[in-house]
């Protein structure tokens, strides 16, 4: 049954936890009526991904029936969900220009979890590249047709600074990166409404935005529906991203500093090399997904292009285990559920926060299905 | 008058490992009571049944004549028996106060605290201790949290104390602090039993002292009818005769230790400038009772952790502490005292942990691109060469692996390569005697190839075995050397005498 090594006894140190685990035979099993409940050693990834896959099913169904309580029709669900957005061009296109920086913030999410590093403040980040591709546009550094690359790079800078700090103190004094990094948000957030109540408010006509980009700042777009050149950025960074963490050394690295970063310290392997890197690439990575949603789809700087995208991109990085491939198919997943939400918003006057229910309760799902990873159940006779 | 505590016959095994033989002790009120032994003799074992921590599998406990079945911690403190552990167990945001109510498990906070206050004042008056009871104990120092410890006991109304090495984290003015507040606690009619392996202790405050090893009691004596060399010979035991095997070639010295200075996170100074070296083609041996800076020593020797002052230098790769500079990179290999810590990943695989150590040198492929299926058919390699078994395949959790196997499989990563130089720090802890020989012997042959070795241990037989030289390290320093064969008794009065 269970490894011997991990139910043995510790004489002495844990005082505490070997004076419950004596009574049982079996300290690592617990009963519950007629269920045992045993940890599981070792899960094979065909076992984990039927569990997954059933947390996500689950989690569906529930969402089902809460729409259906709702008061639309299964049928209608279907229709909305699945129906209208494989055969309808806008809806697919819709998607997918949903899912461009949904992926990318997932992507940033994922990488700084990767090394332990819990990234709260991806809109802060998205504020910060925002503004600094904003200062180029409005600026008009550079020549015309450099002016795009020369945003991205500065948006990719401005949401690494705006991680910097976090990250220095974290690895210098042990600050707690959740609290820097969730505060960092309003710092941002406020920075960026001076901005827009002040220097940069539009003056053609005194809303609180900044003036459209010129069609040279403007991501063009492709030709079908209104897709951009988000998407092949978005494709080319997760594309990176997978190489990044699946194929190359720093990949491995970073599964290191997950894992055992003490580990790797004594093996003579940059650590803290590989945790500035990986956020820092996190907070770039946030900042450019800024500057897909201004050059892309809002065409100027607004008060609130970012906002839900934080809490998006951690959602779609725990639900993709940190995986580029995962990153793609939940952004995807997400993108639907937004863009379906959206016709239930307008065909069956269901509230916008339905969707964030929704949302909620496919992840409490999959969460959860996690304990059946670490578990395992039997029926006692 | 009737012992306070008597346990007789008591017995108890881990996994089928006999950690207690047929042992006990018999402590009465008024006095001092030291339990003397070495690492791994079952002191603390012993005093963990009495405390309820632990159950025994066979034997009798008595408190005060009657004979009692203490089956959890509950029913110690119901007993009277307080237990002062080794590692404090204090919440450290909260203060004294409230820390003593949670041992309670008072109910209401509240009354409570005023009534814990109220005794905890009382008692601190009683013993002249000066503590803060209104700070939290993360900001006390470690004597002051001990103080906390012996406070909470005592307001649980303890008459028995047990304090499992109560000086190894003091200076020597708090641990003669702390046991003349214990030798008033005896007066008033406590029995205190202190755990310990320091001589000195024993010889000035005990009253009775009972040795122990290897999970028996092997004397009970009066200290003061005992002279110092007998009771060392009492703890070390006689001479084990192991087949040893000298160096062939000991060669110029390659590892260089300049007065060293390092201290632990909480800022205790445990490194004391200690000066050695280790040469070319010898194992030398640093012996040493538990916790007299050998961790730090090892840490600081991995590249883990700064050192206050000094150097190592690695002949050829300059001073292993300078910024910059890694021992790994210059032909150091360490296995790791603390395997879970350093040694191993334990949710990542045995694959990954193996390749840890050589995927900068593009064994495994350069930055662009892992070579996973070179790094699975060296684990595979590495596996059957080392003999590490309990595996089906080398994507399996290393944190599956027996303690053996682990060790075999941290051995198998170090020594991938023909090393310079190699940390063993306790390389055969937790151990069966097969798995240690081998690591033993890769040991000797990285020896004999011409690596310098520096072996750490608190096992007194290994470091016998194994070394060519011997170092005493005690509060931090280098206090004695031996060339081997050494005499046993000389080596262990070293490490007490200091201590």
């Amino acid at each position: 049954m269970d490894a011997p090594s991990e139910t043995a006894p510790q004489p002495a140190r844990d005082g505490a936890a070997a004076a419950r685990a004596i009574p049982p035979a079996h300290p690592s099993r617990r009963r519950l009526g007629r269920l045992s409940v045993g940890v599981r050693q070792h899960a094979s990834a065909r076992l984990q991904g039927a569990v997954l896959a059933g947390g996500l099913l689950t989690g569906l169904a529930c969402a089902a029936a809460i729409l259906v309580a709702a008061g639309i029709g299964p049928a209608d669900l279907v229709q909305e969900f699945v129906v209208a957005i494989v055969t309808s061009p806008e809806s697919a296109a819709a998607v997918l220009v949903q899912g461009a920086p949904l992926a990318i913030v997932g992507l940033a999410a994922a990488l700084a979890f990767r090394v332990r590093f819990w990234n709260i403040g991806i809109e802060g980040q998205m504020i910060a590249g925002a503004i600094a591709a904003t200062v180029v546009a409005l600026h008009d550094i550079g020549p015309p047709a450099l002016r795009l690359p020369l945003m991205l790079a500065a948006a990719a800078l401005g949401g690494s600074a705006w991680i910097l700090g976090p990250v220095l103190l974290r690895l210098r004094i042990g600050l707690n990166e959740i609290i820097s990094t969730l505060l960092l948000n309003y710092v941002a957030f406020n920075a960026l409404l001076h901005l827009l109540y002040g220097p940069w408010r539009d003056p053609e006509n005194n809303f609180p935005n900044s003036q459209l980009y010129e069609p040279s700042e403007q991501l063009a777009e492709l030709g079908w529906q209104n897709l951009t050149w988000a998407l092949p950025l978005a494709g080319v960074l997760l594309l990176g991203g997978w190489w990044l963490l699946s194929i190359s050394r720093f990949g491995f690295l970073t599964r290191i500093a997950e894992a055992n970063p003490r580990m790797g310290e004594a093996q003579g392997l940059p650590m803290t090399r590989v945790i500035l890197a990986a956020t820092l690439a996190s907070g770039a990575l946030a900042g450019i997904a800024g500057f897909m949603i201004c050059a892309g789809a809002e065409h100027r700087l607004t008060q609130s292009f970012a906002s839900g995208y934080g809490f998006s991109g951690i959602l779609i990085a725990f639900l993709a285990r940190n995986s580029a491939p995962g990153v793609l198919a939940v952004a995807l997943f997400v993108g639907t559920l937004f863009v379906a939400g959206q016709s239930l918003q307008v065909f069956y006057q269901i509230p916008a926060s339905a969707v964030q229910l929704l949302q909620a309760v496919i992840v409490l799902c999959v969460a959860a299905s996690d304990f059946f990873i670490r578990h395992r159940l039997r029926w006692l006779r | 008058m009737s012992p306070a505590l008597a346990m007789t016959g008591v017995s108890k095994s881990f996994d089928g490992f006999p950690a207690l033989t047929d042992a006990g002790i018999t402590a009465y009120p008024g006095e001092i009571h030291a339990l003397l032994g070495e690492n791994g003799a079952g002191k603390s074992t012993l005093m963990n049944v009495a405390c309820g921590l632990y159950r025994p599998d066979a034997g009798e406990v008595r408190v005060r004549g009657e004979r009692v079945s203490i089956d959890g911690p509950k029913a110690a403190k119901r007993l009277g028996i307080g237990m002062v552990h080794q590692h404090y167990r204090l919440v450290k945001a909260f203060n004294a106060l409230e820390n003593i109510l949670l041992a309670r498990g008072a109910s209401r906070y509240g009354r409570g605290l005023r009534e814990v206050e109220a005794a905890a004042r009382r008692t601190c008056d009683a013993l002249g201790f000066t503590l803060p009871l209104d700070r939290p104990v993360g900001l006390l120092s470690v004597a002051e949290q001990q103080r906390v410890e012996i406070l909470k006991v005592l307001v649980e109304g303890a008459r028995i104390l047990v304090l499992d090495e109560p000086s190894a984290v003091l200076t020597d003015r708090e641990a003669a602090q702390m046991l003349d507040t214990m030798r008033r606690l005896a007066d008033e009619g406590c029995a205190v039993i202190l755990v310990t392996h320091k001589l000195g202790e024993v010889k000035r405050y005990a009253d009775r002292v009972t040795v122990m090893r290897g999970g028996r009691v092997v004397a009970s004596a009066d200290p003061d009818a005992v002279s110092l060399s007998e009771l060392t010979s009492l703890v070390v035991g006689a001479e084990v005769h192991h087949a040893r095997v000298p160096a062939r070639r000991i060669g110029a010295p390659l590892l260089r230790f300049a007065a060293l200075t390092g201290a632990r996170a909480d800022g205790l100074r445990v490194l004391n400038d200690a000066t050695f070296v280790v040469r070319a083609g010898e194992i030398y041996g640093i012996a040493g009772v538990g916790g007299n800076g050998q961790t730090e020593l090892a840490e600081i020797l991995m590249g883990v952790r700064r050192p206050l002052s000094g150097s190592i230098e690695l002949d050829g790769a300059g001073d292993l502490c300078a910024e910059g500079v890694r021992g790994r990179g210059a032909g150091l290999a360490a296995i790791p005292a603390d395997r879970a810590g350093y040694a191993l990943a334990g949710s990542l695989s045995i694959a990954d942990n193996y390749a840890a150590g050589a995927v900068l040198s593009g064994r495994f492929g350069g930055w662009f691109r892992l070579d996973r299926r070179a790094i699975r058919s060296a684990t595979e390699a590495a596996m059957a060469a080392f003999d590490v078994q309990g595996a089906r395949s080398p994507n399996q959790r290393a944190g599956l692996l027996s303690g053996g196997n682990a060790q075999k499989l941290v051995v198998a990563r170090e020594f991938a390569d023909p090393p310079r130089a190699v940390l063993a720090h306790s390389p055969s802890r937790g151990l069966d005697v097969r798995a240690a020989s081998a690591v033993h012997a890769r040991l000797r042959a990285a020896r004999d190839a011409g690596a310098a070795i520096l072996l750490i241990s608190e096992d007194l037989d290994e470091v016998l075995l194994l070394s060519d030289r011997i170092g005493v390290m005690s509060r931090g320093r280098i206090v004695a050397e031996f060339d081997t064969p050494a005499k046993r008794n000389a080596v262990g009065a070293a490490m007490v005498h200091h201590a």
